[in-house]
């Protein structure tokens, strides 16, 4: 219970320091964009959503800041994150819940496949220790790791969109289709999504692989799986059951985070490929000085990443039992 | 009596004792360890390379650049030509220059990062693993929030506010927000190191905190702090480039990032110019590859499971000889081992571990393999086994392992399945180790069950409780997870799970040592009492003679991977005949004998790399002469026992031994 307890004051604490976070660095940074911004908003909206701004942004001098940032709590808490200058007169909310569906299956989906392909590999690489597998994959996989993925976006575009023609070049759908629950949409979407898929698992394949096979290296010299051998197991049960299952545990955590970084991860292949989702729509914010939106954005984006957290200690409960009752 | 043998000569120094405090010898040397592991490492090498030509490249592009970048002058959007290997910009500069000329900014920003956050990452994390308590609670909540606030976008919410920024505020911005990985290996670095014995005596001798942790922590942690700044560095580049790219910087600062803006911002995928956005690509690619790979090095310099070492097999020098006998094994034998030799592979080559071993079982009978810690008697037991394998990666170089007549040996991985734990189990030091942490006891049982027979669910439950009842364990805790057992119940219940098949041999590496001595006994008494009910035949690997004393049949004493005695227990220990048995036999208090003074051993075993040239005991033998340097005894049968000494040699028996002679 003191586990739960520890973990859920955690998520509290990081919460309350994303939000200040962004109470604050409006107010921190030298210049007035944020002014800049409210005189372009004035006529636009209603005095009351006029002052909601004000105050989350700190331009209005005559409250104090202790006033203000309660205020500003108060309406993130209550989920008023103001009106988009954007998508004027559309609600944040709104809009956000709009791109979230697309970052979610695209990123969301590829962030699994390369989780679980790369733990895969890296366990099988660790397992056949020492063979032209095992000797070659490190080294290449350090490599891409390395690898800006923003330009392998470009990449992937400029060969099998331009050079070959396989898949479309750009957003998320052909704005021809109808968006909608049928097939064509539905075909015509992954169709779109495949080419920043194979960016995305191809750039974060390779972190999973290295520390997969360090870790299941370094597990392959416990005594457990000695006594594994000693038992008479068939391989592939000592690999899973004792080496895999005990090697993964140190991997859930980070899986949860990336699980997390889901929502805001892709931000620059989404930016190349103009998928309509939440780091493009977070870009354009940025783009257009529509900080309303970009604040609302980076405290879902953290949001989510704290929830995955959470869920990773879950997971890890269960595949773990000293866990359980270590708290 | 006898003078203190003179150190072997060829010894290194350091090994000897009393040569100045060891820490001396192992702070200066880290440096030089360190330079002689990265020399050795190939994608060290190539990191280190590629970062040397990128810094060429930053500190004088001028002197390399064909071209001025800024220089406007040539037809804008050529394509690559003797003139222009990448062609010209939109704005007809040259690319290749302006990609040397980019070098500068990128390893500036990477180098200046990685230096701020691993000094943030040092001192956060050092000082919360050093000092702890609510130090350590508060600054480890502070990494931790660091850690999963989502860095990328909170940088963009920044440069959103302060647009067109430069290199200072992209720089501590990095920095700032990019330690907090670092800081937490520090601190669990740190954490660990606490407890070590050089610090408690920094401690003792009262010295301040800040010195401790500048000259006691700091320099063993090199290579930690060494990948937290490549790995900072890494990352700078990538998201340096990144926040370039969208345009969150100085649009006219000359990097790679913001060519990739201006080739993006002057479509030159659509353009049929792919060389604008290619080759900046190639060069963040490469940048970030040189860090990734040195931090990957490091990696591996700082964890020796990572290393993988092959056996040189003609660099084995075994002793005696390497022929085997050919004579089917005699069937009252469980087992007969025959000139058994393994070696392991060293950075400084072959180490004999097992050293041409042989020895019978009967069945039924209880053997005891006495000796020192690293004298190989686990080696030994594991490779009867089979169970060589990370961490004991030793390799069977010569001998037979006859088990029920068939050599064990020459059998396959496949083969050898078939036969493990029916006919053979195995009962480990630590259960706490042995036992697989995330599976049931019963899980544990059930696989093993699984792979031998055909028993039903129902059945392996009714066997699993059988074997818990043999071992005194309510079989309520059949379900339970290793780590809720006590120590003893944990080590009973590896043995129940070793006679889940009733085997005829079970082979136990030290299975008490983990337990007091009221534990010890009382495991001794019932494995005793399950031999005797159960007749299987037992391996028995213990440090500790008086253990075995009224238990064991026969004894094996092994002393630097040989065969120094053999014979029956209650021989061994009323007349010992080889010096080094004697030895041991004063090290251990007799519970029941009269009250002696203990002598023990002076000295430890020798390196098995470097063994001495002749009688491998001499060194610490208080009866050694002048031969003893020299020659290499064989095994003796003296009284039918096997003795490796020149002491019971027929004509040096006749004469009384001289005596120190060194």
């Amino acid at each position: 219970m003191r586990f739960v307890a520890r973990r859920l004051g955690f998520f509290l604490v990081t919460l309350w320091a994303a939000v200040t976070l962004n109470f604050l660095i409006p107010r921190l940074m030298p210049g007035n964009a944020a002014i800049a911004m409210m005189s372009r908003y004035k006529g636009r909206l209603n005095p009351n959503a006029l002052h909601a701004l004000e105050i989350a942004f700190g331009v209005n001098a005559h409250q104090s800041l202790v006033h203000a940032y309660f205020t500003y709590l108060g309406n993130i808490l209550t989920g008023h994150f103001g009106t988009s200058l954007t998508f004027f007169p559309d609600t944040v909310a709104h809009q956000v819940l709009q791109a979230l569906p697309w970052t979610l299956a695209l990123v969301g989906t590829t962030t699994i496949i390369a989780f679980v392909l790369g733990t895969a590999i890296g366990l099988v690489s660790a397992w056949r220790r020492g063979t032209v597998l095992d000797g070659a994959l490190p080294p290449l996989f350090v490599i891409t790791s390395a690898f800006p993925y923003f330009w392998l976006a470009l990449l992937a575009i400029w060969l099998f969109s331009i050079k070959l023609g396989w898949f479309p070049e750009s957003g998320g759908y052909d704005v021809t289709t109808t968006v909608g629950w049928n097939w064509t949409f539905f075909t015509d979407a992954v169709n779109h999504s495949l080419l920043p898929a194979l960016t995305i698992v191809v750039t974060a394949i390779g972190g999973w692989i290295l520390t997969m096979r360090n870790n299941t290296i370094t597990v392959l010299t416990e005594d457990y799986v000695r006594m594994a051998r000693a038992k008479g197991l068939k391989p592939h049960r000592i690999m899973w059951n004792y080496a895999g299952r005990n090697a993964i545990l140190p991997n859930l955590v980070g899986f949860a985070m990336s699980l997390g970084f889901v929502v805001g991860g892709a931000i620059l292949v989404e930016f190349v490929f103009n998928y309509p989702g939440v780091g493009w729509m977070f870009l354009q914010s940025v783009e257009n000085q529509d900080y309303a939106l970009m604040q609302a954005l980076f405290l879902l984006i953290t949001v989510a990443v704290l929830i995955a957290i959470l869920a990773a200690d879950v997971a890890t409960a269960i595949l773990d039992p000293r866990t359980r009752e270590r708290g | 009596m006898s003078l203190p043998t003179v150190a072997d000569p060829l010894e290194p120094a350091g090994a000897t004792v009393g040569s100045g405090p060891p820490e001396e010898a192992t702070r200066r040397s880290v440096g030089a360890d360190l330079f002689r592991s990265v020399a050795r490492n190939k994608k060290a090498l190539v990191g280190l390379g590629l970062l040397l030509v990128f810094a060429v490249l930053a500190i004088i592009p001028g002197q390399i650049a064909p071209d001025n970048p800024r220089a406007k002058i040539y037809p804008p959007g050529l394509g690559p030509s003797a003139h222009h290997i990448f062609g010209t910009t939109a704005y007809g500069e040259d690319v290749f220059s302006q990609l040397i000329f980019g070098t500068r900014q990128s390893l500036l920003i990477a180098l200046l990062v990685g230096g701020l956050a691993t000094v943030i990452a040092v001192v956060v994390g050092v000082s919360a693993g050093y000092l702890g308590g609510t130090t350590d609670g508060i600054l480890s909540l502070i990494t931790d929030v660091i850690l999963v606030i989502p860095i990328f976008p909170l940088i963009i919410v920044i440069a959103a506010y302060e647009r067109n920024s430069g290199l200072f505020t992209l720089v501590i911005v990095l920095g700032v927000l990019g330690w907090s990985y670092g800081a937490r290996q520090l601190r669990s670095q740190t954490l660990s190191l606490r407890t070590r014995d050089f610090l408690e005596a920094a401690r003792v001798r009262g010295e301040r905190k800040s010195y401790v942790i500048v000259h006691e922590i700091l320099p063993t942690m090199t290579s930690l702090i060494l990948a937290s700044f490549l790995g900072a560095a890494l990352y700078a580049v990538l998201f340096a480039a990144g926040l370039q790219f969208i345009g969150l910087g100085d649009p006219n600062s000359q990097s790679w990032g913001t060519m990739l803006y201006w080739a993006e911002n002057n479509e030159a995928l659509g353009a049929g110019m792919p060389y604008w956005a290619i080759m900046p690509g190639v060069c963040v690619a490469l940048l970030g590859a040189a860090f990734a790979l040195m931090n990957y090095a490091f990696d591996e310099i700082s964890s020796p499971a990572l290393r993988l070492r092959k056996l040189e097999r003609k660099g084995v020098d075994t002793d005696g000889a390497e022929v085997v006998e050919s004579r089917p094994a005699d069937p009252k034998n469980i087992l007969e081992v025959r000139n058994l030799s393994v070696s392991y592979a060293s950075a400084a080559g072959p180490v004999v571990a097992v050293d041409d071993v042989s020895f019978e079982l009967a069945k039924g009978e209880f053997l005891g393999v006495v000796g020192e810690s690293a004298c190989g008697k686990s080696t030994l037991v594991y490779a009867i086994a089979r169970l060589l394998g990370a961490p004991l990666a030793g390799e069977i170089t010569n001998g037979q392992v006859l088990f029920k007549g068939q050599d064990m040996v020459t059998l396959s991985d496949k083969q050898l399945r078939h036969i493990r734990w029916r006919d053979y189990s195995v009962v480990m030091q630590s259960a706490m180790n042995a036992l697989n942490p995330v599976l049931t006891v019963a899980a544990q049982m059930r696989d093993a069950c699984e792979a031998h027979s055909t028993m039903t669910k129902r059945q392996i439950e009714e066997r699993s409780k059988e074997v818990l009842r043999l071992v005194s364990i309510d079989p309520v805790h059949l379900h339970s997870y290793p780590h809720q057992l006590s120590g003893g119940m944990r080590q009973r219940a590896m043995i129940a799970m070793a006679l889940l098949f009733t085997p005829e041999l079970i082979v136990m590496d030290e299975p008490t040592s983990a337990l007091d001595v009221v534990g010890q006994r009382s495991l001794m008494v019932q494995i005793k009492e399950l031999q005797e009910q159960l007749g299987f035949a037992v391996i028995f690997v213990t440090h500790d003679m008086s253990l075995v004393r009224h238990f064991s049949d026969r004894l094996l004493v092994m002393y630097a991977a040989q065969v120094a005695e053999l014979g029956r227990t209650r021989q061994l220990f009323e007349k010992p005949l080889h010096p080094y048995t004697s030895g041991l036999l004063e090290a251990f208090p007799s519970i029941h004998g009269p009250k002696e003074h203990l002598l023990g051993i002076p000295g430890s075993p020798p390196d098995l790399l470097r063994p001495p040239a002749g009688c491998r005991f001499a060194p610490r033998c208080p009866h050694a002469f002048a031969r003893c340097e020299a020659e290499r005894p064989q095994l003796l049968e003296v009284d039918g026992e096997l003795v490796r000494c020149f002491l019971h040699e027929p004509a040096t028996v006749q004469e009384p031994a001289k005596e120190g002679v060194a």
